[in-house]
């Protein structure tokens, strides 16, 4: 089964990446020979090498057997903060170490430390280093490497391209994304955090909630309101925040299954140079579609965290310590469970075939995401029939109060990284070609439309 | 084998089989077909063969085909789904010709084969008994040694297009176990019935042996095989077509929700008939997935998985994607949907017989467990 990548979740609501990315293809733009070998099979082997000499290759089989090791089926991490911190060290190291190779950055422009190839070398590289036990690096790649330094590429001063990029793609410097609010989720053109300018100096005021990795960026990306007096789309400004800057506060949020997985940010007069502003003033709206689009494609990426306790053996393991192997409802459940889980993995091997033949990414990351939620969900609730009232109360059995977790985890696979209502929104509009909803939101001055209130639900 | 076709010739053949079939079974030739109660129509068959080559595209060289497999058949059986081709193709360029290749007897191969691949003849495989799965330790049907041949009686209750086929592959026991057996489809001993069909685009026939004159295929007890191979087969072929008629009504929903017009916006602008039509999109997407991978398995492309877990999962997903479509598609569509005239419920029907011609989903689930060996 195919998960998102490492335990990072961009929990913006907003799903338009898999439908609008399709200019991510970017060559060398200079004039020095390219430092990277030029066919395929060139980068294929050298990209072995690397590995080879510098991982282990993970081994054959599932990690977690059915009755041994930690009794723990998680979806979202629950390390103490020590062990966290631990874990991006590991991750800063091995980003390091990689761009050193030239796989850092596989996509960049040279004159910023990329390797100036393409996406499918991208592609390809990732499903290579896959094979290997490495470092997960998602709290480097996925915001800040896969979305915002994209986004300070196209949209950043020369100054601001310089100080960063670099050093994020060397691990040196971690971003985060402050773009939804209370009141902005899946409407994310609704931000209400105020930007105010004065001189070469922004004061900004708000808070922006679901972002994940806060507690360890140095660097956000926030979108801000600077026109109320225009429509809602056309008064936005998107800032590059230190987040070590006075006014800046990350708390973390605990959500309902127990861990605090992502924060709440607030922001208190926090002053931001006027250099540090991506795009033009009121034109941040474009500059963020720039970070969505960046979003990247779920399909085939990673190693789930998860992955091993749904694999069929677990599954089976399941069925049978509860005596319910020969039980014919639970074997159609298991069946049907498997079906989808195994079709899912289809879709996603023929998307990862295609994008390595050189066409451009489909609509499958999206349906891919859909099932994605609606497999896990169907797991957890499978594993919750078959454990029975031993899910009520931990019994302290091995592999039964142990779903709770996962149980608790799944409403947000249905949420994240774009609510499944606008998803399939984007998908009848975009693919099927339905209408929009008509709507007069775009075209009424934000000042004037009505809006929920801070503190309520935001996706 | 012949070597697997690139993407590019497979969008051509996709187009080609696209553009007869629009031509040649629209929904007024269908809905004409219906309403006489005709099986199919001849001269459509005989162009399929003769124009677009269609029935030998999957059969060996050296019995007039052109050696090509499922991959390159999905593509055709995808488009015949989508166009709810009332057609004798299912029963006789995968079921029985199947079971021919399968057998591995040169003779009947080399009596039969030419004759399908040229669309002279048509053919069925009739293996189920009792509850209408194809389990082989329901079959009660009994062959015979009788001077020089084989008499076969029993009784195959369901048999696609049985009535009209010219040859008819028989599961029968002898003392050696399940065996194969050809038999005429006119010839005395046998009596065919044409039953009255959920799916009014593919006929079925109750066949009575009375001591039918039969010639054995292959080895005597050596059955079991070909009809797991071949249900495994017919699975992955079935699953295409399901994914075609699931892919007509997500066209025709689609169509549909953005012209058809109430409370003074077109329906599609609603949620919830868009979000109907983004399940329905999803659905179809892994379907597709799912048939593709079967497909390749049945080819033994190089990274495909075991054929027997692919097609029991194609089967599965693609019968209710496609059981899911052509529900939602009626609803999508309201009150004319309903109608007669609309072909919506032919596709409803089509739908729901897929699903429960190799067994239904109690015993498609279970045969998944058992290829996983759980």
């Amino acid at each position: 089964m195919t998960a998102m990548t490492g335990n990072v979740h961009p929990l913006t609501p907003v799903g338009y990446k898999q439908l609008e990315d399709s200019h991510r293809t970017r060559t060398a733009g200079g004039v020095e020979a390219p430092p990277m070998p030029s066919t395929m099979d060139d980068f294929v082997r050298s990209a072995r090498e690397f590995l080879d000499a510098n991982a282990e290759l993970r081994g054959g089989g599932p990690e977690i057997e059915w009755g041994s090791g930690a009794d723990r089926i998680a979806y979202f991490s629950a390390d103490p903060p020590e062990v966290a911190a631990e874990k991006v060290r590991a991750a800063r190291a091995w980003q390091r170490q990689r761009h050193e190779a030239g796989f850092g950055w596989i996509t960049g422009p040279e004159e910023f430390g990329g390797a100036g190839l393409t996406t499918v070398h991208e592609i390809v590289y990732a499903a290579l280093e896959a094979e290997y036990a490495v470092p997960d690096t998602g709290v480097l790649s996925v915001i800040g490497l896969g979305m915002i330094g994209p986004t300070i590429l196209a949209h950043g001063n020369p100054e601001t391209r310089e100080r960063y990029l670099p050093s994020m793609y060397r691990g040196e410097t971690i971003a985060c994304q402050l773009f939804s609010e209370p009141g902005a989720g899946s409407d994310l053109a609704g931000v209400e955090t105020r930007a105010e300018r004065d001189g070469d100096t922004w004061l900004l005021n708000g808070q922006k909630v679901w972002t994940s990795i806060a507690q360890h960026a140095d660097i956000g990306m926030a979108l801000c309101r600077t026109d109320p007096n225009k429509p809602k789309h056309k008064g936005i400004t998107a800032f590059l925040v230190d987040m070590k800057a006075p006014g800046v506060d990350v708390r973390p949020l605990r959500q309902m299954s127990g861990g605090a997985e992502f924060n709440e940010v607030f922001l208190s007069d926090v002053a931001v140079p006027d250099s540090h502003r991506l795009g033009a003033v009121d034109d941040g709206w474009r500059v963020a579609l720039t970070t969505l689009m960046n979003e990247r494609a779920t399909v085939g990426g990673g190693h789930s965290p998860v992955a091993d306790a749904l694999s069929l053996p677990f599954l089976v393991g399941l069925l049978k310590a509860n005596g319910r192997l020969q039980d014919t409802a639970a074997r159609r459940a298991l069946a049907e469970l498997y079906s989808l889980q195994t079709a899912t993995e289809y879709l996603n091997r023929q998307a990862q075939r295609r994008l390595r033949a050189g066409e451009q990414p489909g609509p499958e990351a999206s349906v891919s995401k859909l099932m994605y939620a609606q497999n896990l969900t169907r797991c957890a609730h499978f594993a919750a029939d078959v454990v029975g009232p031993r899910l009520v109360a931990d019994t302290g059995a091995w592999g039964a109060f142990s779903w709770s977790e996962l149980l608790l985890s799944v409403p947000a696979l249905r949420i994240l990284g774009g609510t499944e209502e606008i998803m399939k929104n984007i998908l009848a509009e975009r693919v099927l070609g339905l209408p929009k909803e008509p709507g007069g939101d775009s075209s009424t001055p934000f000042r004037e439309l009505r809006r929920s209130g801070t503190g309520g639900g935001t996706a | 084998m012949t070597e697997p076709i690139g993407q590019q010739e497979l969008d051509e053949l996709r187009h080609g089989v696209h553009d007869f079939l629009t031509a040649k079974s629209g929904h007024d030739q269908v809905q004409r077909l219906v309403d006489t109660d005709a099986p199919y129509d001849p001269a459509v068959w005989a162009q399929m063969a003769e124009q677009l080559g269609l029935q030998g595209l999957g059969l060996p060289t050296e019995h007039g085909g052109d050696g090509y497999g499922l991959p390159e058949l999905r593509v055709v059986l995808e488009e015949m789904g989508r166009a709810l081709l009332p057609s004798a193709f299912l029963s006789t360029v995968v079921m029985a010709a199947s079971a021919l290749v399968r057998s591995g007897d040169e003779a009947a191969q080399a009596a039969h084969l030419p004759g399908i691949a040229a669309g002279k003849t048509t053919a069925t495989f009739a293996v189920a008994e009792g509850y209408g799965s194809w389990a082989i330790e329901e079959i009660e049907t009994t062959a015979r040694r009788v001077d020089g041949g084989w008499a076969v009686t029993g009784e195959k209750p369901l048999v696609v297009d049985g009535a009209t086929a010219d040859l008819v592959l028989v599961v029968a026991r002898t003392p050696a176990g399940p065996s194969l057996f050809a038999i005429p489809g006119e010839t005395g001993g046998l009596t065919r019935t044409p039953l009255r069909t959920l799916d009014l685009t593919r006929k079925m026939a109750r066949l009575v042996f009375t001591g039918a004159p039969a010639t054995l295929v292959g080895r005597e007890g050596g059955a079991q095989d070909v009809v797991d191979h071949v249900l495994d087969l017919t699975a992955t072929a079935l699953a295409a077509e399901q994914v075609g008629g699931a892919r007509a009504c997500l066209e025709a929903s689609a169509a549909y929700a953005r012209d058809r017009r109430q409370f003074g916006r077109a329906i599609g602008s609603f949620q919830a008939i868009k979000h109907k039509c983004a399940d329905m999109f999803a659905r179809v997407q892994l379907a597709q997935a799912a048939a593709a991978e079967a497909a390749n398995a049945a080819a033994g492309l190089p990274d495909a998985p075991p054929l027997g877990v692919a097609a029991a999962v194609a089967h599965s997903v693609c019968s209710e994607a496609f059981m899911f479509t052509a529900a939602e598609n009626i609803q999508v569509h309201g009150g004319i949907g309903f109608t007669w005239e609309h072909p919506a419920h032919l596709y409803y029907r089509r739908a729901k017989s897929s699903q429960l011609l190799l067994g239904g989903p109690t015993v498609y689930h279970e045969r998944l467990l058992q290829r996983l060996g759980v």
